[in-house]
């Protein structure tokens, strides 16, 4: 397989291959979340239950690992093609059914759908609100199959523009299209690859940036597992327009399938003449290669990113002049998320128009989202930019788990924002969030419930991202380090009058003075939780946390009209001092009560409550 | 040099052509009218009508870092570090004073004298700020305000003996594994540029000791002082020196006796 010029990839993707004979094939999903539920073994049972079956001289049905299915709370999952049924939960043990029944006859196993009257995934709740665009791939190829990836219309946009297109037109299109950066800021992409385009020099560089660093965020890492060479297609479009030889994919030590998965990508594109010397015979070169990060949560931001490439020490440097000017190795730069370069494919071969045709005003496509923490299902989600998080939370996510309720939302990851629940309609954009205190970041949303505290969600935030200042200036170095001192005072109940609106001054003052973007944002989590949960900090101030989660803060009491005697909280309780008949209220004895909390987690009807100390 | 052709991004989202480098660009600081070269610092259009901006981890002989953030200055209602900050674009308005500038300046004194409550020049911008280091902080008081000059200062003499390491608070200055640094030729320009004397030496006539490493001093083969490490001056290309006094008059007879100055 090589391809001399463009119009040979047209003519091979059109020629019938013996993937055309697949008649069913069971996709079992191969994204981070159900890999650690053991997914790679539920494939090898697969494969011998098939062997076993007599299916190995048959390769019209076939049982393959596919990327990123998105609903992870529910794997290890598999879909079957052609029919688009969904199962969830699926162990070893299902294997020989599997394929007996689904494989083999198309039957449906009813127990292992979420609703057998509809068993699709284009049904399933989940599902239902989703627009998939850099997902579009997740159960429809092999993530390491250069075929796959062509025969779902990968490559075309490259083919078209080394053929038809001139790099300003390639731009321009991008331009067009209003896409904004994936990876947190939002920053009009098009903007970046004009002024790359048209930076003088020689040299230039194309970069894609996987430090996903978030603590629960989990979407590039799927990308960059289940559709590589998306990615890879980006990034060789994009160095074709600004005129780039050379380009790295920056990917963080903890994701060494995400490095294998590239990597594999790279050299299949490059013995297939779609990377490397002369691209499709149009005289454009192009060398990518990959980056292991050294595991420094800064180095997502671009400027350490490039300083860790160069090898020297990852820590940012003031951005007055930009990176597109003077960016690695002082040459023009054009860096951007791998989210944000998977758009590009989409982007070149379909038109701006088309592109900015999804999401909102200003808001163009779509982005992945991970949602976690306290819902029903927890998942990648990708939505049009623009959708209300009441959707994601409660049509795709399924809302808070039994017997809780939802109370705050914290978006953008470590330095983003929590919004409480009134902020709920909010659209998930670029404009909306960053007013109401919270920020895109790359796309995560953890959703706290009613056993969340606000000021030990800060203080939890507060210390990731001390932990992680490069302590390069003042003020993220050592202001850090005093807003976390005060947030542990309050949380261990020995916070002072005011010290809520001391931090909100601190906060302030880090924000304006930080110097890099880390820094800039880290107040985040301290500022929102103050402007939405105030009363919260005031309490915490006097000793009272109602969350019941900072211990020794509260005592736990029993609202006998709610309590059903279900006996939970008094199995939970680690003193056994909860005591109580069967189905009659139960009552808390607090001489030896520890104050833990566990008896508030174990309620299922919220008869449990945090009450003040007496 | 030749003359580069340099693009902007302006804020209305447009790519522009940057002027010539040759070009000058005028603004106001605080309210005064300044007119200095394309690209000149924020700082050094400052100095250039003497108006002074305080600062920490700037070195004049040093490339700016911008680290300290006590040089934050309001630009067009945006605080900017101004040793770091080019003036590229005419019409610019700065003000130097503002109380943004007032608050910034106080929070990030109040960080830095935790480390170095001490130091004179800090203590002195302390009383003009209104700020004081916050018990609550806990005691980081080891005199070093971690900006780098040191490191800064012995790379740019091509040792890189020494370099700030760790993450956050547990960030110093060190040789490598914490240990006395091998690379180092006890030249002492670390502890020449440290603006708070943390950086501690000990100098005799024959020996000096920087880093936990003794270095021997030679000496002018003429009067005898000290002229500089052995290896400090290996790495000079220079292994016997005259001091600096005895090379002026050795020069200065060389001219009046000789038939011309060679150099």
């Amino acid at each position: 397989m090589f391809f001399a010029n463009p119009q040979s990839l047209t003519d091979f993707v059109k020629s019938p291959k013996n993937d055309a004979k697949i008649a069913r094939r069971l996709w079992v999903c191969g994204g981070p979340g159900c890999l650690a539920a053991g997914s790679a073994a539920l494939l090898t049972a697969l494969e011998n239950a098939a062997k076993a079956a007599g299916l190995s001289e048959k390769p019209e049905l076939r049982t393959d690992m596919t990327g990123c299915l998105g609903l992870c709370e529910r794997g290890p999952l598999v879909g079957v093609e052609p029919e688009g049924h969904l199962y969830e939960k699926v162990v070893p043990a299902d294997a020989e059914e599997l394929i007996e029944r689904t494989l083999k006859k198309g039957e449906l196993i009813e127990r292992l759908v979420n609703d057998p009257k509809n068993p699709g995934r284009q049904e399933h709740p989940f599902y239902k609100p989703q627009t998939s665009l850099i997902m579009r791939r997740m159960g429809r190829i092999r993530p390491d199959s250069l075929e796959d990836y062509l025969s779902a219309d990968g490559y075309k946009a490259l083919a078209l523009a080394l053929g038809e297109l001139s790099p300003e037109e390639v731009s321009r299109r991008v331009e067009a299209s209003g896409l904004r950066g994936r990876g947190g800021g939002g920053f009009p992409a098009g903007l970046k690859w004009s002024s790359c385009r048209l930076a003088p020099g020689e040299i230039k560089y194309v970069i894609a940036n996987g430090d996903e660093g978030d603590p629960g965020a989990f979407m590039n890492r799927s990308l960059m597992e289940g559709d590589p060479f998306a990615v890879v297609e980006g990034l060789t479009l994009g160095a074709y327009a600004v005129g780039a030889r050379s380009g790295f994919i920056y990917v963080r030590h903890e994701y060494p399938l995400s490095v294998e998965r590239l990597e594999r990508a790279i050299a299949q594109a490059e013995k297939c003449g779609l990377l490397g010397r002369n691209i499709l015979g149009s005289g454009f070169d192009f060398h990518l290669e990959t980056v292991e990060g050294g595991g420094a949560f800064v180095c997502g931001e671009s400027t350490a990113l490039m300083a860790s490439i160069e090898g020297r020490e990852g820590q940012p440097r003031v951005k007055y002049v930009r990176s597109v000017e003077r960016g690695l190795w002082d040459c023009p730069t054009l860096l951007q998320n791998v989210e944000s370069w998977a758009n590009v494919p989409l982007i070149v071969e379909k038109g701006p128009d088309w592109f900015a045709s999804l999401g909102a005003k200003n808001n163009s496509g779509t982005k992945v989202f991970s949602l976690v923490g306290q819902v029903r299902r927890s998942g990648l989600a990708e939505m049009p930019l623009g959708s209300p998080i009441r959707v994601l939370v409660q049509d795709v996510g399924g809302g808070a788990r039994p017997g809780r309720t939802i109370k705050a939302v914290q978006t953008g990851g470590p330095s983003g924002g929590c919004l409480p629940l009134s902020e709920l309609d909010l659209p998930l954009d670029f404009d909306h969030l960053p007013a109401a205190g919270a920020i895109m970041g790359s796309g995560g949303l953890i959703v706290m419930d009613d056993l969340s505290c606000m000021v030990d969600v800060a203080r939890y935030f507060t210390n990731f991202l001390k932990g992680e200042s490069c302590g390069k200036c003042a003020p993220c170095r050592e202001g850090l380090g005093l807003i976390l001192r005060i947030l542990e005072g309050l949380c261990r109940g020995q916070g002072h009058p005011g010290d809520g609106q001391e931090l909100q001054s601190l906060g302030r003052s880090l924000s304006l003075t930080a110097l890099c973007g880390l820094g800039q944002s880290a107040a985040n989590p301290l500022l929102s939780t103050l402007r939405y949960f105030a009363e919260e900090y005031q309490e915490h101030e006097e000793g009272f946390c109602r969350s019941g989660r900072c211990q020794g803060l509260f005592h736990p009491a029993i609202d006998p009209d709610v309590c059903t005697g279900c006996g939970a909280c008094a199995k939970a309780c680690p003193s056994s001092v909860i005591s109580g008949g069967k189905k009659e209220p139960h009552v808390v004895d607090l001489d030896g009560c520890i104050s833990c909390g566990a008896c508030l987690a174990a309620c299922r009807f919220g008869a449990a409550k945090a009450v003040r100390k007496k | 040099m030749t003359k580069q052709q340099f693009i902007h991004v302006d804020a209305d989202a447009t790519v522009k052509p940057m002027p010539q480098t040759s070009d000058l660009v005028s603004g106001t600081i605080d309210g005064r009218e300044v007119a200095v070269p394309w690209g000149t610092t924020l700082l050094e259009a400052a100095a250039s009508i003497g108006t002074v901006i305080p600062t920490l981890c700037h070195h004049p002989a040093l490339p700016p870092d911008g680290n300290c953030r006590l040089c934050l200055v309001e630009v067009d209602s945006r605080l900017a570090a101004s040793c770091l900050f080019p003036l590229r674009r005419s019409g610019f308005s700065v003000s130097t004073e503002s109380p943004k500038v007032f608050e910034a300046r106080a929070f990030v004194l109040k960080l830095l004298l935790s480390r170095a409550p001490n130091d004179e020049y800090l203590k002195e911008l302390a009383v003009k700020y209104e700020a004081a280091p916050d018990p609550r902080l806990g005691d980081l008081a080891d005199g070093c305000v971690r900006c780098g000059r040191c490191v800064r200062a012995c790379q740019a003499t091509g040792t890189e003996a020494i370099s700030l390491v760790g993450r956050s608070q547990e960030r110093q200055v060190t040789g490598p594994f914490f240990e006395p640094p091998a690379q180092c030729v006890g030249c002492l320009a670390c502890a020449k540029v440290c603006p708070t004397g943390y950086i501690v030496f000990s100098e005799e006539r024959t020996s000096r000791s920087i880093w936990g490493r003794d270095f021997e001093m030679v000496l002018c083969p003429i009067c005898g002082e000290p002229v500089g490490s052995l290896q400090e001056l290996a790495r000079a290309g220079a292994a016997e020196e005259l001091c600096p006094a005895c090379r002026r008059r050795a020069m200065a007879s060389a001219l009046v006796s000789g038939p011309g100055l060679s150099l």
